[in-house]
């Protein structure tokens, strides 16, 4: 069985009384029985000595009487005095108490001389165990005998016996009456402990609302006769002032307990509340878990604020598009966001704990690593551009590596950001061939306008000839050749003088069903001979914007003239026209039932010189002009092949065009 | 540590039972019967027991050392228990050398031929002594010796000289007899009578006593002798006498009368002696030297007879 502590203090208070009774028992039965002999022999000396005296007279005056007398009633002293007897100067025996006859071995059994007090022998009888005590008779230096008195030691050692079972006996009883005292004082040592463990037990157990110190008896409200209901310490029945913090009494001082406790140790509400050690310690323990509670709920406070921190400051990491990673100093990542793990194609869990080799293939990996190890060693940020593989196709990312440093200037780590820029360089090669283009342009407008002179002059003259020549003739279709081609490269020079030159506009406000309406009436008769037929449906109410109507009717007509020419003959042009996405917006479809653009063209049909006509068939430079024009009325253009509405087996194209009105025109004025 | 505390364990308990002491192995099965042997050729000397034995032994054993010494008898110290039986020792020839008062003298002269050869010189420097009649100091209705009248009484002993016999004859020749004493006392014996008498009178147990001169300085260190006050003054008799019983050896006789005489107060050696025996000195004497006691005796009553 184990012991509680409770038991162990008894057995180990019991063991120590019953060790040291024995060590007492033992002690005192020697001590007992030493003094008890030794008090023996003195007594017998004494009465030797007494007797000595008191025979002195007899001797001298040889009255056998008196000396029997003397020897007989010593021997009735007590019945521990076995035998008296008087030997003379010579050792012969003179009186003694023998009833028949002098025992002769006692004469020389115990010897004393005249200048001894007196000679003690213990003598064995066989049956008892005698101390003789031999004391000279002396009158002036002269020696007259010898006395001799003997005890039984038997009868003593019977007395000892007596005593030490009183001994025991009191042993036993002080050993009760101290157990029990002893008990009685444990109990409360014993009960203050269970409390105690209790109290850590449910401390263990996130109980911190324990009362281990007892009810207080006297407080310090009373003492100080305080009235503060704010301070903490006030009503406070379970713990004492001088561990509170924020006490209100005038002669507190502020701090925490290590400041306060040696000004509180001073003041007479501690001296006069103060207990024990045991109340003490009950008390600090009870301030402690009321501290711990307090810490506690700081720290579930702070932990959730950090929590939240946390949980913010990933939720930005992840809302980041760009993918951020944080390195250890031995390159594990430690902490990572969503666009890193879309990167990778991987889950965080996957990469959190992982070095670049867990990652990355290996050649890769190791160069990963040589930057990153570089990047510690001499702590100096590394900003790249890098052309990685991914899974819809090569990606370019923008990298920048930086080194974290502690405050000791120590690399603690690395932060590598990294953003994909695949369309940024799409858009700067797109950016690059436009500067290019608009270099060409203007060379080419340049140029234009320096032949366009010429080119009027070749054409005015070769239509003077053709005036003059048989219309039958080899010359005249030789010259009709040049007429037609010059007006080719007349036109060309007028498109590229379109596209370079920005000619000023004219805004006004107008009906866009007007101008579509005006655009069809130039070029429906035309159409119609290559059996086209366009069909139109305008919305029901004027469509009103703000722009410049002729660069728009231009729009519409290249518009017409592709859709004419992907057509080439017997087909149709749907043209619509309507409200777009807002009351703001004007939209217009103008859809073929041409050819259709191959999906790999559409991109680049805006482009500038850009066409799929054949030689003198068209400059390239009609859909870039159409575009520069929405762009300059703020709209867009959309571009479907086949087109949305219509059957994607029979090919076509439908472009959209969106114009915002320019106009703060309420949906009420539209439809009124 | 463990074993550590085990030892002294061990140690405090064990300690305490000791070692027994040795005995010697004695038969007292084996006995004898006890005969005293006799001295041959023993001169036996004693004092009159006028003290306890004790002092009679203090006072003459330098001496008997000194005359053993200087005569080369084997003397020994006997110590009769009271006057009578000195006196019928003397009779009985057990005592050789008679040392006793002229009282107790007269008598053994009288009744056994005992003969003075010698008697002491007292240190007061006379040859003779007195008597002392004793009250306590502040006894007030004791004055003058006519004062003893109807007084309690207690005498040294009726053979004593200075304390019973000289008073007595100092009582009646101031006209005062033993029917005018309310009662008449004797110490009670054997031994130290003259200081039984001082300490009864210093007890108030007795009105007056009387002693020989000398006496209180003897009980000096045992009580306040200033509590005690001399009432009168016996005249003053021949003093303490050597007597040699009838048939002694004449040659011992003379030895011994000249070892006496060789004492000398100034010589070191024997003035230790003298001054233990309480007298100066030893001078040869006669029967005759003793003859104003006798008529003292004969005139307080006392019959030599008795």
């Amino acid at each position: 069985m184990k012991l509680g502590f409770r038991g162990k203090i008894i057995l180990s208070f019991f063991s120590l009384l019953l060790i040291h009774g024995l060590v007492i028992f033992f002690w005192v039965s020697h001590v007992v029985k030493e003094s008890m002999l030794e008090e023996l022999k003195n007594r017998g000396i004494s009465i030797g000595i007494s007797l000595s005296a008191r025979m002195v007279e007899p001797i001298l005056a040889m009255d056998f009487l008196r000396m029997k007398v003397l020897v007989d009633e010593t021997v009735q002293l007590g019945d521990d005095i076995f035998y008296t007897f008087v030997l003379d100067n010579k050792g012969n025996p003179l009186i003694h108490t023998f009833k028949d006859g002098f025992p002769v071995g006692l004469k020389a059994a115990n010897t004393v001389s005249g200048n001894q007090k007196g000679s003690i022998q213990l003598l064995d009888t066989g049956d008892q165990l005698i101390f003789d005590c031999a004391v000279p008779v002396i009158i002036n230096d002269n020696r007259l005998g010898t006395l001799r008195v003997g005890l039984f030691q038997t009868r003593a050692e019977k007395v000892v016996n007596k005593i030490m079972i009183s001994v025991v006996v009191t042993i036993i009883l002080a050993i009760l009456i101290a157990g029990v005292i002893g008990m009685l004082l444990l109990n409360p040592v014993t009960r203050s402990i269970k409390k105690f463990y209790e109290s850590s037990e449910q401390a263990l157990r996130g109980n911190l609302d324990v009362r281990t110190a007892p009810m207080l008896k006297k407080n310090c409200w009373d003492i100080m006769q305080c009235h503060q209901i704010e301070c903490p310490a006030y009503k406070n029945y379970h713990h004492r002032c001088w561990y509170l913090a924020g006490t209100l009494c005038p002669e507190c001082v502020e701090g925490e307990y290590a400041r306060t406790i040696d000004s509180c140790q001073q003041c007479q509400v501690y001296k006069r509340c103060s207990g024990d050690e045991i109340q003490t310690l009950a008390e600090s323990f009870d301030a402690m878990t009321l501290s711990l509670k307090g810490n506690l709920s700081d720290l579930k406070s702070a932990e959730s604020i950090l929590n939240e921190q946390k949980a913010l400051l990933q939720m930005i990491l992840d809302a980041i598009p760009d993918f951020i990673s944080l390195q250890d100093h031995e390159g594990r990542y430690i902490s990572i966001n969503r666009a890193f793990c879309e990167m990778l194609d991987k889950d965080k869990e996957d990469i959190v704990g992982r070095v670049n080799n867990d990652l990355f293939s290996g050649t890769l990996a190791d160069h990963y690593n040589r930057e990153d190890r570089k990047i510690l060693e001499t702590g100096i940020p590394l900003v790249k551009e890098n052309r990685v593989p991914g899974s819809k196709g090569p990606k370019w990312l923008h990298v920048v590596k930086i080194p974290v440093s502690e405050a000791n200037d120590q690399v603690k780590g690395l932060v590598c950001s990294g953003r994909d820029i695949t369309q940024l360089k799409a858009v700067q090669e797109q950016l690059t061939q436009a500067q290019k283009m608009e270099s060409v342009g203007r060379l080419a407008a340049g140029v234009a306008h320096e032949i366009n002179t010429p080119l009027g002059i070749i054409l005015g003259y070769a239509q003077l000839v053709l005036e003059d020549v048989e219309k039958d003739g080899q010359i005249y279709e030789d010259v009709a050749t040049i007429v037609k081609q010059t007006k080719h490269c007349s036109k060309i020079v007028a498109d590229l003088l379109n596209f370079s030159h920005s000619r000023e506009s004219n805004i006004i406000v107008f009906n866009i069903n007007e101008a579509v309406e005006e655009v069809l009436g130039m070029v429906e008769h035309t159409f119609s001979l290559n059996h086209v037929i366009i069909k139109y449906e305008y919305d029901k109410n004027p469509l009103l914007m703000k722009g410049d109507k002729e660069k728009l009717k231009q729009v519409f007509i290249n518009l017409l003239n592709n859709a004419f020419d992907a057509i080439k003959e017997n087909g149709s042009i749907c043209v619509n026209t309507g409200i777009g996405k807002t009351q703001n917006e004007i939209k217009i479809s103008i859809s073929d039932t041409g050819a259709g653009i191959a999906k790999e063209n559409i991109n680049k049909i805006f482009e500038p010189f850009y066409t799929t006509k054949g030689p003198g068939e068209g400059t390239g430079l009609g859909l870039s002009v159409t575009f520069g024009i929405i762009k300059e009325h703020n709209g867009t253009i959309k571009v479907y092949s086949p087109p949305l509405s219509g059957d994607k087996e029979e090919g076509g194209a439908q472009f959209i065009v969106a114009l915002p009105s320019g106009l703060n025109t309420k949906k009420g004025e539209q439809n009124g | 540590m463990k074993y550590g505390w085990i030892a002294l364990l061990s140690f405090l308990l064990f300690f305490g039972c000791g070692e027994d002491e040795s005995a010697i192995k004695v038969d007292l099965s084996i006995k004898e019967q006890i005969i005293l042997q006799e001295e041959p050729s023993v001169i036996t000397y004693a004092y009159l027991p006028q003290y306890s034995h004790t002092v009679s032994h203090t006072r003459h054993h330098s001496l008997i050392q000194y005359l053993r010494k200087e005569t080369g008898l084997n003397i020994k110290q006997i110590f009769p228990d009271t006057f009578d039986e000195h006196m019928k020792m003397v009779g009985q020839e057990k005592i050789d050398i008679s040392y006793s008062n002229p009282c107790i003298y007269i008598k053994i002269a009288h009744r056994y031929g005992a003969k003075a050869f010698a008697r002491i010189v007292e240190v007061t420097g006379k040859d003779k002594f007195r008597g002392q009649i004793i009250c306590r100091a502040d006894n007030a209705s004791i004055q003058t010796i006519s004062d003893c009248r109807h007084k309690r009484w207690i005498a040294v002993d009726s053979a004593s000289a200075g304390g019973y016999l000289f008073p007595l004859g100092h009582f009646i020749g101031h006209g005062i007899t033993k029917k005018d004493f309310k009662e008449i006392a004797f110490a009670p014996g054997p031994g130290g009578k003259q200081e039984k008498v001082v300490l009864s009178v210093y007890a108030g147990k007795y009105d007056i006593g009387t002693i020989r001169e000398g006496t209180l300085d003897v009980v000096s260190g045992r009580i306040d002798i200033n509590q005690i006050r001399i009432v009168s003054m016996t005249d003053p008799y021949p003093g303490w006498v050597y007597a040699a019983r009838k048939n002694l050896d004449a040659k011992v006789v003379e030895k011994l009368k000249q070892a006496f005489g060789k004492l000398d107060f100034n010589h070191k050696n024997h003035r230790e002696i003298l001054e233990a025996a309480n007298f100066i000195k030893v001078i040869g004497s006669s029967d005759s030297d003793f003859d104003s006691v006798r008529r003292l005796a004969a005139r307080v009553g006392i019959s030599l007879e008795e």
